[in-house]
């Protein structure tokens, strides 16, 4: 019984890893810009191939394969900004959340078909992947999820310090929480949304190698993780980033349960009821704040 | 103030006109403030005080006319025009909320040169306001009115700016406090900062201010010192309900 607790744990915090990953990266930009991104699912998997082919077809290193991810993430999320964002900002900012979610479904199909196009459809076995298993008595860890979870742990001690101690970060948060005063201290709001955009880019692009390790790779890769990233800002409260941490897994290790419990087909609907009833039940999220607007 | 307005203004407006969607609010304010000097706006809720400060700061677009600062003209956006000296401390205090007070006050020397510089800025703030020491780990959003509004004015101060733009500071206050709030920036005014603040009551700044420009629906009604005013007993009718 103990074994089986323990399988469950071990993959329940290592799809916890990874949802947190991708909601640190959804979260971040809806906090401090209103935007949902609709293409960070097609930038993870951008991420995934560029070390797909930095180490299979380059045969460079698998650390550069990381940083080819890293790279290619916070580069997409650059040019998003250059082509979209900025302009759509620059029109009235009331209906700038309806149409940068738009804007972003329909950058996401293009990236997705274009990922399509180049590498086909058919999956590949992504090369970022250890093989055997850490044994502790009669504990079983394997290699890989021990890689992603420590993975997962430093990008966000290093998420955590950027927006915690540095002028950027700083800057970042008081967007965030007050976008007018923030211009008032002398911060370029648009540079802040350029810095967000690309530290997303680069959260998504290594999620997707660590994502595609467990799986495979494959154009629609990143749809089910930033499905369920999306649930989980949705049960954090949108653009809270230690609650979207919590929610992720909490919500990855109850879907872990219910999957060894009722059968893997439940693992999703489980985390649709609680996204229902926290919606029901706390509408602005389980750590988040009710939001008055004056009319 | 003695021989400020000799010196080459700090700030200057020049027939300004800005507004919300088809409104114009402000109808060509030409005003200037000199170094060192504290330039009052008075005038009724809903005239355009804060438009004012916030046209001045870039948070509302400038339709017409010109400001400078320095002799420089502002190019409307808020992060230059801080860059440039101009530090607002806007009504309402709009805080970080979720930031403490220190990370509040640190946001105020966003663009200080250096580190030294920003230590600096705090212990004079500290100084002024020895409250915020005291506080300085707190979370802005759980202070007192009070509380948050010095925040406001230090965070202001720590901007190091050539022009200090203060907005209402005694809007929902207990009048204790605004005696608090105000007599911090008589000190300010006192120690030679330049200072252009709005706000409802002329009274609160008969024996601080240099000057003061009456605003009545976007325009300029009069211009003169505040004891001035306070003696015309017909103005006050008129524009401020007696």
């Amino acid at each position: 019984m103990t074994d089986v607790l323990m399988a469950i744990l071990v993959a329940g915090f290592t799809s916890g890893a990874l949802y947190a990953l991708a909601t640190v990266g959804l979260s971040l930009v809806w906090g401090s810009m209103g935007m949902l991104n609709m293409a960070h699912a097609a930038m993870l998997t951008l991420g995934g191939y560029v070390a797909f082919t930095v180490i299979t077809s380059l045969g460079l290193p698998v650390a550069i394969g990381f940083a080819g991810a890293i790279v290619a993430g916070a580069l997409a999320g650059a040019i998003l900004y250059f082509a979209i964002v900025r302009n759509l900002l620059q029109n009235d900012k009331s209906t700038f959340e309806a149409n940068v979610m738009i804007a972003t479904v329909g950058i996401g199909i293009a990236l997705e078909n274009a990922i399509l196009l180049t590498y086909g459809g058919q999956p590949l076995k992504q090369p970022v992947s250890i093989a055997g298993a850490l044994r502790l008595g009669p504990l079983t860890l394997p290699w890989q999820n021990l890689l992603i979870i420590a993975v997962v742990v430093v990008m966000m001690v290093v998420v955590s310090a950027a927006l915690g101690r540095t002028r950027m970060g700083r800057a970042i948060r008081a967007t965030a929480q007050n976008r007018d005063a923030a211009q008032l201290m002398g911060v370029a709001v648009n540079r802040v949304y350029l810095q967000v955009l690309m530290l997303s880019g680069a959260l998504a692009g290594i999620c997707g190698v660590m994502v595609s390790s467990m799986t495979q790779l494959s154009p629609p890769l990143g749809n089910d993780p930033m499905l369920k990233a999306f649930i989980m800002c949705v049960v954090a409260g949108l653009g809270n980033l230690p609650g979207a941490i919590a929610a992720a897994l909490g919500l990855a290790l109850l879907e872990s349960f219910v999957q060894y419990a009722l059968g893997a087909r439940w693992g999703f609907p489980s985390l649709l009821f609680v996204v229902i009833a926290v919606l029901i039940w706390r509408p602005s999220g389980l750590f988040g704040h009710a939001e008055i607007r004056r009319m | 103030m003695t021989g400020a307005a000799a010196k080459p203004p700090v700030l200057q407006l020049d027939g300004i006109v800005c507004g919300y969607d088809g409104l114009d609010v402000l109808k060509g304010i030409s005003l200037t403030v000199h170094a060192g000097e504290f330039v009052t706006v008075v005038g009724p809720n809903g005239h355009g005080k804060s438009t004012l400060l916030k046209t001045i700061s870039g948070l509302v677009p400038l339709r017409g006319g010109q400001i400078s600062i320095d002799g420089r003209r502002l190019s409307g956006k808020p992060h230059e025009t801080a860059m440039l000296g101009v530090a607002h401390v806007p009504q309402g205090d709009m805080l970080f909320a979720q930031m403490s007070v220190l990370e509040n006050l640190l946001m105020g020397g966003y663009l200080a040169p250096d580190k030294a510089e920003i230590a600096r800025r705090l212990d004079e703030v500290y100084a002024l306001l020895p409250k915020l020491a005291d506080r300085r780990n707190q979370i802005a959003s759980s202070l007192s009115g009070g509380e948050r509004r010095m925040v406001g004015i230090g965070r202001g101060l720590m901007m190091g700016g050539r022009i200090l733009l203060i907005d209402e500071p005694s809007l929902g206050l207990a009048p204790l406090i605004i005696d608090q709030v105000y007599g911090v920036i008589s000190q300010l005014s006192k120690a030679g900062r330049t200072i252009l603040l709005v706000d409802e009551n002329p009274a609160r700044v008969e024996d601080l201010a240099d000057r003061l420009h009456l605003l009545d629906d976007g325009a300029i009604v009069w211009s003169g010192k505040p004891a001035e005013l306070m003696a015309r007993d017909e103005l006050l009718a008129t524009y401020l309900g007696g």
